[in-house]
């Protein structure tokens, strides 16, 4: 009875101090800024070249972007409808296109500036960040939504000068899923990605 | 007002599906994967885009990718070529700065007057300090740097009309009919077209075409840019610019 109380006690404790250790590593501004410096970090290492950039930043993105629910939003509630082996390539290609094309964003020459406004709580585990980006001249309002998966925040979805990109492929994808269900959608993810090998050469 | 209920409807729903998950997460003591899942796929519902000139609007996005390849890109590439950075960047500004009446008559019409006020502070900055407007030196001073700028356009919008079917116009690019509309107001505020050329001694016919083809080629380089990305990360580009175009819109009209 005694050793009960104890180790209740004692669990009561070290999960106190477990949930104060994580509430502190996961404030979703400290997150996103250690992500913006890694991947600036990279892009603006003199190396620049957008094919390897792709290659070099996608550990970086990996860690930071949770590509599963990405993709599963993106192709809204048609997902429940795709077999394990389509969801999985659908997520892989997908992975892959995001991957590229935040990769091309970043352009040789002066590294964007950006700001870090306050966040705006959507849900108990959602958050978005605006920021602000000083890039060549122009100012570019670019929010990230951020979730809190296991303990960790993880981005979800970005929205450039209103734009969230989710959105935008979710229409998309939506507009292939009716013609053609899933097969559609994969097959104009590999075009894509192929079209893109072809002239990036 | 349609959108409004439409809204409400839309945040119901959301917030049932949201229930559902927590109700059987708090059964099962564990959020149960699934029901997350679930909820996940349902979160971004479609943008909804009233598009019944459908057909007519695929030719003229064909034809625009036609003469933005054939035309203003080879257009574009000299224009670069020829023009070195800061004077590209300057000529940007400037014509920028001259359409202040635009945006400060679309502040007035919304009643925004503290960002009227603001607007009018940064034509005059820009206008004295910066050289004409050649320089934006607004950008230095932080109450000056983000101001939204407004158009008519969102004017409408501020003021509840609806948009109207999505219109993609030859050479313009996609648009609405009530951004259309907003669009043939703003040639009108715009100082380049009130002929003042016309008072200046020795004046020819080709002196404002040729300011404004200067206005139209300084902005070719980052429209081009910025239509290469949108079309290269594209599965289908024509829903993807009407996507991003009525997303891009209904952002600004909430500012």
């Amino acid at each position: 009875m005694r050793t009960a109380r104890f180790l209740l006690v004692f669990l009561a404790i070290s999960s106190a101090f477990c949930a104060a250790a994580s509430a502190q590593n996961t404030d979703p501004q400290t997150v996103l800024r250690g992500a913006v410096d890694e991947v600036l970090g990279l892009a603006y290492d003199g190396k620049t070249d957008a094919q390897s950039l792709s290659v070099r930043v996608r550990p970086v993105l990996e860690k930071y972007f949770n590509f599963d629910s990405i993709t599963r939003r993106a192709v809204g509630p048609g997902w429940r409808q795709f077999t394990p082996a389509q969801q999985q390539r659908t997520t892989t290609l997908f992975t892959e296109l995001v991957i590229r094309t935040y990769a091309d964003r970043f352009e040789a020459g002066t590294q964007p500036g950006i700001t870090y406004a306050a966040p705006v709580e959507l849900a108990s585990t959602k958050r978005e960040l605006p920021t602000t980006i000083d890039y060549a001249g122009k100012k570019y309002a670019v929010a990230y939504r951020m979730e809190l998966i296991s303990g960790q925040w993880r981005i979800y979805d970005v929205v450039i000068e209103g734009v969230s990109m989710i959105a935008n492929y979710r229409s998309q994808f939506d507009s292939l899923f009716q013609q053609g269900g899933a097969a559609a959608i994969i097959k104009a993810l590999e075009d894509n990605l192929a079209k893109v090998a072809v002239t990036s050469k | 007002m349609k959108l409004p209920s439409f809204k409400i409807c839309l945040w119901l729903a959301l917030g049932l599906a949201a229930t559902v998950p927590t109700v059987r997460a708090q059964q099962n003591q564990q959020p149960d994967a699934s029901a997350i899942a679930a909820a996940d796929d349902d979160e971004y519902a479609v943008v909804r885009v009233y598009d019944p000139l459908e057909p007519f609007n695929r030719t003229m996005f064909k034809f625009n990718n036609g003469l933005y390849d054939y035309v203003l890109r080879p257009v574009s590439k000299s224009y670069v070529k020829v023009v070195p950075a800061p004077a590209r960047d300057g000529l940007v500004n400037f014509f920028a700065n001259l359409r202040y009446p635009i945006r400060l008559v679309s502040d007035l019409l919304q009643g925004k007057f503290k960002r009227a006020g603001l607007e009018t502070g940064k034509f005059y900055v820009n206008t004295i300090a910066g050289l004409g407007g050649f320089i934006r030196i607004s950008n230095d001073v932080p109450s000056l740097a983000t101001v939204p700028s407004e158009d008519l356009g969102q004017t409408f919008g501020v003021w509840g009309f609806h948009k109207g079917p999505y219109l993609v116009l030859p050479v313009l690019g996609p648009g609405t009919v009530r951004d259309t509309a907003g669009l043939m107001g703003d040639y009108f505020l715009n100082p380049l077209h009130w002929n003042q050329l016309e008072h200046v001694n020795g004046y020819h016919w080709w002196w404002d075409t040729t300011v404004q083809a200067t206005d139209t080629i300084s902005t070719l380089p980052f429209l081009l840019s910025l239509y290469d990305e949108e079309k290269k990360s594209a599965l289908d580009p024509y829903v993807a610019v009407r996507s991003a175009y009525i997303q891009y819109r209904d952002a600004a009209v909430k500012q």
